[in-house]
Order: structure tokens, then sequence, then C-alpha cells
């Protein structure tokens, strides 16, 4: 028998549950579920890039078709929303990721940038990648 | 659940790669595929020759299915463990083979509409 099986029913623990005014009585709370409904758009924002992929292997006249739906009023909203839910997303994961790159590991110490510097440069990354996959697209790069 | 448990460390590899994926490409391939593309505002950029010969090719090829799966994988861990958030361990099976699943069926439809380019 494991030493944890042995000790199992001697420990009383609560049932798990959320704290209290989750998921909308905070404002962290409410961060932390908008962090969560980036997932969603994200996902809905591939779906769209599937989409065209399957327009893009049907042909052209396909293709122009699918560039007419996603023009629709009701279809361009939801792009936004989807762009600008990607957006919050990439933001806050670069914020906080900045908190990782700070941290000591081992015996690696803490670089010695400040923790705004350390949150600006990946998103500064990656806007630069947006930047040059955007000229691709375009055509102002091959 | 048992599988599901001992894949973790393949499930949090996926998530973190796909937060990485997500964020230095897909705001982009959103605005330029999704927005641009649709208002006419990058016409030549992405006419049905060049959009078909940029994806058609091998580094484009992989590039989105790079891009596409790695950030479904992201979005399904994510929505697993926010499901459970709010639903309690009751959900767990089901958030992890609903979301997994639905990001194996988009990996696949990916990877076999790619393969048809």
């Amino acid at each position: 028998m494991s030493a944890h099986a042995a000790t199992a029913p001697k420990t009383r623990t609560a049932e798990p549950r959320p704290p209290a005014g989750f998921p909308f009585g905070f404002y962290r709370y409410r961060n932390y579920v908008v962090f969560a409904a980036t997932s969603v758009f994200m996902a809905l924002g591939c779906v769209g890039l599937i989409e065209a992929l399957y327009a893009l292997a049907h042909g052209e006249e396909a293709w122009k078709a699918f560039l007419a739906n996603m023009a629709r009023p009701h279809n361009l909203v939801l792009s936004v929303v989807v762009l600008l839910f990607t957006l919050y997303f990439v933001f806050r994961f670069a914020w906080v990721g900045r908190k990782i790159a700070a941290g000591r590991i081992g015996p690696v110490p803490r670089p010695p940038l400040p923790m705004p510097i350390l949150g600006v440069a990946p998103i500064g990354g990656f806007v630069t990648f947006w930047l040059i996959l955007l000229a691709i697209l375009a055509g102002v790069l091959p | 659940m048992k599988l599901i448990h001992k894949l973790e460390p393949l499930w949090w590899i996926l998530f973190g790669a796909g937060g990485f994926t997500a964020g230095f490409f897909l705001p982009a391939l959103i605005l330029g595929v999704l927005i641009l593309a649709p208002l006419g505002v990058i016409d030549g950029g992405l006419s049905y020759q060049r959009a078909h010969m940029l994806a058609a090719s091998l580094p484009g090829k992989v590039f989105l299915v790079a891009v596409i799966s790695l950030v479904l994988w992201h979005c399904a861990h994510h929505l697993r463990h926010f499901a459970v958030d709010l639903g309690g361990h009751a959900l767990a099976p089901i958030a992890a083979f609903a979301s997994y699943g639905l990001a194996l069926a988009g990996t696949i439809a990916t990877l076999v509409i790619v393969g048809s380019l």
C-alpha cells in the first residue's frame, strides 16, 4: 500500500468550490473570464481561416464567393470582434509573460531589465511579425 | 480520463506553443484574410492566383497547418480548464473530450484541406 493511500482516509478536505463572487463579482475575476473567452473567439478565427482554405481549394469562383460573403456587414463585425479578442489575448499573454522572464530559474539570476521593458519587448516582437506577415499578404513582400 | 491525465504534458506543450503561435501570427492572418481581403484593401496581394500560390507552397502549407492546429489546441486546453472553473470537476470529462475532440477535428480538417491545395 502506498503512503498516499494509507493517509487518505484520515485527511478531511472540503469540497472544491469557486471563490465568492466568481465569475463576475470582482474585476480580477472578470479579467480572467474575458481572457478565457478569447479562446472561443480565436477558435472562431481559426474556423474562418479553415473556411478560407476550403474556398481556395475549390477554385477561383469559390474564393471570390468567400470574399464576398466575408464582406457582408455582419461577418465583418464578427471578424472585427474576433480580432479584438485576439489582440486582448496577445497583449495580456505578453504582459503576464514578463513575470516569467523576470523569474529566477535555479542558479540563473534575474535579468537586470525593469518589468515594463520585459513586457513591451515581446509585444514589439509580435507586432514586428504582424507587419511582416501583413506585407506578405498584401503583396508588398514576395 | 486516465489517458487524458497521462497526456497532460502533451496538452501543456500544445497550449504553450499555440499561445506563442497565436501571438506571432494570428492577428495578422485574421486582419489580412478575414477583414482586409474581403474589403478589397489588399486585392492584388490576395488575388486567387497569389493566395493559392502562397498557401499551396510547402512553407505555406507547413505554416498554415502549424498556426491553425496549434491555436486550436491552445484554445481547447484553455476552455477545458475554464469549464472546470465554472462547472466543477463533474464537467471535467465532458470538457476534456469535447474540447480536445473539436481541436482534433479542426486539425484533421486543416490537414485534409491543405493537402488538397
